[in-house]
């Protein structure tokens, strides 16, 4: 045994430097020649783009002049289950039974034992409050997903007006629809470090920092409080009339600002899937042109007074009938026969009358292409009729209003239209042109957008849409407002508060069924306004129904009354001494 | 106790030899590494407390978690270093060495009773069917550590004693002994309590040990053959191993996505992305949760991130430097046992290093076993600082300056003749 002093231990020593060399090299290799690529690969795993998602913006109306919130969000939650990592089903259902039983799918027990699944939605819709109380009971393989949500606080108000968001996020009809990009807003960026986790780390200086632009809050014209007694009204009155369908539009003739629109039947937007049809998302007032009928023969005696063909008192012979080309038409109230005034032709509703204006456009006693013309240039050039308003919802329709140049714009057509029928219009363009005959006659575009809700609470107005003066001059403006008054006083001056300025005209419209009038179903009309010095509102009401003959004066006339008579109160009105 | 016995005769039988100052360097390089795990707790703890938040879906631990229980198990660690250091005297560890394996042994087979029979996790930690610790207080309790400290000392004893009487490549009088010993802890460490890596660092300590005590090279080769011939038996037997060993040899083209790539992958990820100086302190992004094991196994991964080629070249060096100096206390001392204890620190020591950072580098396959006083706590930790300790004890009694052969220092009459100062260091003597 001659082992000599640190032969071996030398060798050791060797071994420990060389592997020493080897480690120092690899390094090198790892750290300096190889860095970018780790560098590379390393933020390639860590470095994850996150968006911020945008808050969408809100909808308000307006309570008097303040902003009152109808479309908020609210964050729910959705409970999932992981099968695979259940442990205990039995408590679960147990526990989610105890806290959150409505919100609950149809058999979670089942749901619970599908054990070649990953995901099973268990509730939907749970609060933040019951979401926690179940996170408290350690649940195994049970999870929640936070969800942005809709809520209406004033439940089914409004709701054709409001439209909803779909589930992928998208606004659906009205103004959900009209500002989605708006109320969308623009998501951020946040291109960041993050941890295995994906949180995002503070680390370094790779991160991107683009923050999220949230959507307008858009505050609406309608006033919250007109909305709801109108919408109560409207089913009030549609259910006396036995009326299936009905819509009532409230507008402010000195501006266009839309103060209420309501439809029946209607829907609850937070639960827009439980419709029988998706008809009831439409806005009938603005989507549904119809034939309005014989509150048209406001205008018709407009258009008389103010080309100078007529005055109130203007007297004509009616004879009940009347005959245009080979075509007799018929009033449908009869005996006022003999030389009448206009006024009592408008009290009366003569069909008589209006073609007697019409014809007296022309050459007196024909309705000739000059009649036809001048008529047309104020139905649709200056009343907007058959045009699209341009109100602030999706799906506007025109309507129709056939030219004269056409050859259905025939004499007989246009003596149709000077009583409301022949031509198809929108509610929205009726009520918005019945302002100007009542405003001095200036016409408001109709608006609905009444401007937005900065974050900080301050209230931005819309700038007003400039008005077109002159479309009839202030004088017919004045004869016709009184006309209209004295054509509902004459009738139903005891229904409406004294003191005030009510004026308003019915309308009973034939429906045509494939192309052909039919008899047994009529739609109802009422066309009206009320104010004190000036007029205050207009507010246009119909009801329908398949198969129901509707009269204007029976079955709309009543909701105008109705609504008219509350909004005098709530508009604070002075009355006349 | 007799004063000047305690100072002089360090075991009944070993040679004379005059105390002097220890190897202070030993010191020195323990205590930079113990720093620099400190730092790198106190950097990345937070991130590693968040990570483990997360997991636990709970928040227990805060952002000082793991900065003040590393100072805590660096208290202990250097506590039990200045114990064996200053208060026991290496002879005494070695009367009871045969006591302290038997403990080993013991706490063994509890662990098997308690964690893998009985099934009381409030006493026996286990995962996946391996317990490996004792939950005592706040620390686990590694007995295969204890084992490997008592299987340290006891061999050193042993292969000393044979050294002396020139028995060590005699079969039926040393090495089967010595063979069964290292079976038996084998068999308790890697085949119960499945434990790869700590098998590894005994069996090269063990190898170490033979090594120094002057194992023929026929023997020698010979157990090589019969260990690799075992460890590739257990690779194959364990499907996890297979896979590491597997990863190794696919070199550098892992993918995160493939679960066996991912602990090498990202600490490849993590050192390769430090560049040359590294991220700096408290910006280590791998630490969030990618790179698994971050405080304990991985941290040399860690402080390449953090610290960079610099860094890490720099810790390679404090490593060489204390691993050398290991050696030459080794070699500088004339008694064998206390030649072949410290050799056998060494190998520990070496066993731990090269292991673990070639594993980070992707240089050697993938054992779970830590970093010699960087790595987050624990047992291991307490254990080396123990076995340092002896070294920093012996180093005391080292001799310079002669080529002597073993064989003289047997006669205590003939060295007596020799003379004190000449065998003790130069500066003493002046």
């Amino acid at each position: 045994m001659a082992l000599r002093k640190g032969s071996r231990s030398k060798l050791l020593a060797v071994f420990v430097l060389g592997m020493m060399l080897l480690f120092s090299v690899r390094l090198f290799q790892l750290q300096i020649l190889q860095h970018d690529e780790y560098v590379q690969r390393s933020a390639a795993e860590q470095i994850r783009p996150l968006t911020i998602p945008a808050k969408r913006g809100l909808i308000y109306a307006l309570d008097g002049s303040t902003p009152v919130p109808l479309v908020i969000n609210q964050t729910v939650y959705t409970m999932f289950a992981d099968p695979v990592m259940v442990t205990d089903p039995d408590k679960i259902v147990d526990v989610i039974n105890r806290v959150a039983k409505d919100n609950l799918q149809p058999n979670p027990e089942a749901l619970l034992s599908i054990k070649n699944s990953r995901y099973q939605i268990l509730g939907k819709k749970l609060t933040r409050r019951q979401a926690e109380e179940i996170k408290k009971e350690n649940l195994q393989g049970v999870g929640f997903q936070a969800v942005t949500e809709r809520v209406y606080p004033e439940g089914k108000l409004a709701a054709q007006t409001l439209g909803f968001v779909n589930a992928e996020g998208l606004g659906q009809y009205g103004i959900e629809a009209q500002y989605n990009d708006a109320l969308t807003g623009k998501d951020g960026l946040l291109k960041s470090v993050t941890d295995v986790s994906g949180v995002p780390l503070t680390i370094g200086n790779r991160n991107i920092h683009k923050p999220a632009k949230n959507g307008d809050t858009i505050v609406l014209t309608i006033d919250r409080n007109i909305q709801s007694y109108t919408e109560k009204a409207l089913v009030r009155g549609l259910k006396k009339a036995g009326a299936t369908n009905g819509s009532v539009i409230v507008i402010d003739p000195q501006s266009g600002k839309v103060m209420a629109m309501a439809n029946f039947p209607t829907y609850d937007p937070a639960n827009f899937g439980h419709v029988k049809s998706a008809a009831v998302y439409n806005n009938p007032i603005i989507d549904e042109p119809y034939e309005p009928g014989s509150d048209i023969k406001t205008f018709t005696v407009a258009v008389g007074i103010d080309k100078g063909v007529i005055l109130p008192n203007s007297t004509y012979n009616n004879q009940d009938f009347i005959k245009v080309d080979d075509w007799v038409i018929r009033n449908a109230t009869r005996g006022h026969t003999g030389n009448i005034t206009m006024q009592t032709a408008l009290n009366y509703s003569l069909n008589t009358g209006m073609v007697t204006i019409v014809e007296r456009l022309g050459d007196g006693s024909h309705i000739n292409l000059q009649a036809r013309n001048t008529m047309y240039g104020y139905f649709h050039d200056r009343f907007g009729f058959g045009k699209l308003t341009g109100i602030e919802l999706p799906n506007e329709q025109p309507g129709i209003v056939i030219p004269p140049t056409d050859v259905q714009g025939n004499a007989v057509r246009y003596s149709n239209m000077s009583f409301g029928q022949g031509m198809d219009l929108t509610m929205v363009q009726v009520a918005s042109a019945f302002s100007t005959l009542v405003n001095g006659g200036v016409y408001y575009t109709p608006t609905i957008y009444g401007g937005l809700l900065h974050e900080d609470g301050t209230f931005m107005q819309a700038p007003v849409k400039q008005p077109k003066t002159g479309i009839i001059t202030p004088k017919t403006s004045k004869l016709v407002h009184k006309m209209i008054h004295d054509a509902r006083a004459k009738f139903y001056a005891t229904e409406d508060k004294a003191g005030y300025d009510i004026g308003g005209k019915t309308g009973t419209s034939q429906t045509l069924e494939n192309g052909r009038y039919v008899d047994n179903q009529t739609v109802a009309t009422y066309l009206g306004y009320g104010g004190d010095t000036m007029p205050r509102y207009v507010i246009m009401v119909q009801a329908s129904g398949k198969g129901l003959n509707l009269q204007g004066n029976l079955h709309a006339l009543p909701i105008f009354t109705d609504i008219s008579n509350w909004l005098i109160d709530y508009l604070k009105l002075q009355p006349k001494r | 106790m007799n004063a000047r016995r305690f100072v002089t005769k360090r075991s009944e039988d070993a040679p004379y030899v005059r105390r002097h100052k220890p190897d202070y360097q030993i010191v020195l390089y323990m205590g930079l590494l113990m720093l620099l795990g400190l730092v790198v707790m106190y950097a990345i703890g937070p991130q590693r407390a968040n990570v483990l938040n997360n997991v636990f879906g709970t928040d227990n631990y805060d952002s000082m978690y793991f900065f003040m229980k590393q100072i805590l198990s660096l208290g202990i660690a250097v506590g039990v270093f200045l114990i064996v250091t200053l208060v026991i005297p290496f002879r005494l560890f070695l009367r009871y060495s045969g006591k302290i394996v038997m403990i080993g042994f013991i706490a063994s087979a509890l662990l098997l009773l308690f964690g893998n029979i009985l099934h009381v996790n409030e006493i026996a930690q286990c995962s996946l069917g391996a317990c490996r610790w004792f939950n005592i207080g706040p620390f686990g309790l590694q007995p295969a550590e204890l084992l490997k400290f008592g299987v340290l000392i006891f061999s050193a004893g042993f292969l000393g004693t044979r050294a002396k009487q020139g028995l060590i490549n005699d079969w039926s009088r040393t090495l089967a002994p010595m063979s069964l010993l290292v079976g038996s802890a084998l068999v308790a460490i890697v085949v119960i309590q499945k434990d790869m890596g700590t098998g590894i660092t005994l069996g090269a300590m063990v190898a170490t040990m033979l090594f120094i005590a002057g194992l023929s090279y026929r023997f020698g080769f010979a157990l090589l053959g019969v260990s690799l011939a075992i460890g590739t038996l257990f690779i194959i037997s364990a499907p996890h191993r297979m896979e590491r060993v597997l990863t190794y040899f696919n070199g550098d083209n892992h993918s995160v996505d493939v679960a066996g790539d991912y602990h090498i992958a990202h600490a490849k990820m993590a050192i390769g992305s430090g560049g040359l100086f590294g991220v700096g302190i408290g910006n280590s992004i791998e630490a969030t949760g990618y790179l698994p094991e971050a405080v304990n196994d991985s941290v040399f991964a860690i402080m390449g991130e953090t610290f960079g080629f610099v860094g890490l070249i720099a810790i390679l060096a404090i490593f060489t430097g204390l691993l050398l100096r290991l050696l030459r206390i080794s070699d500088n001392l004339v008694d064998m046992r206390e030649r072949i204890v410290v050799g056998g620190v060494f190998g520990w020591l070496a066993a731990h290093v090269i292991l673990n950072i070639g594993a980070m580098t992707g240089l050697v396959p993938l054992t779970g076993i830590t970093l010699p006083l960087l790595s987050f706590g624990g047992t291991s930790m307490v254990f080396i600082a123990a076995a340092l300790g002896l070294a920093f004890q012996l180093s005391r009694y080292t001799v310079f300056g002669s080529k002597i052969k073993d064989d003289e220092y047997e006669n205590s009459q003939r060295r007596r003749g020799v003379g004190r100062p000449r065998y003790s260091s130069r500066r003493r003597s002046a």
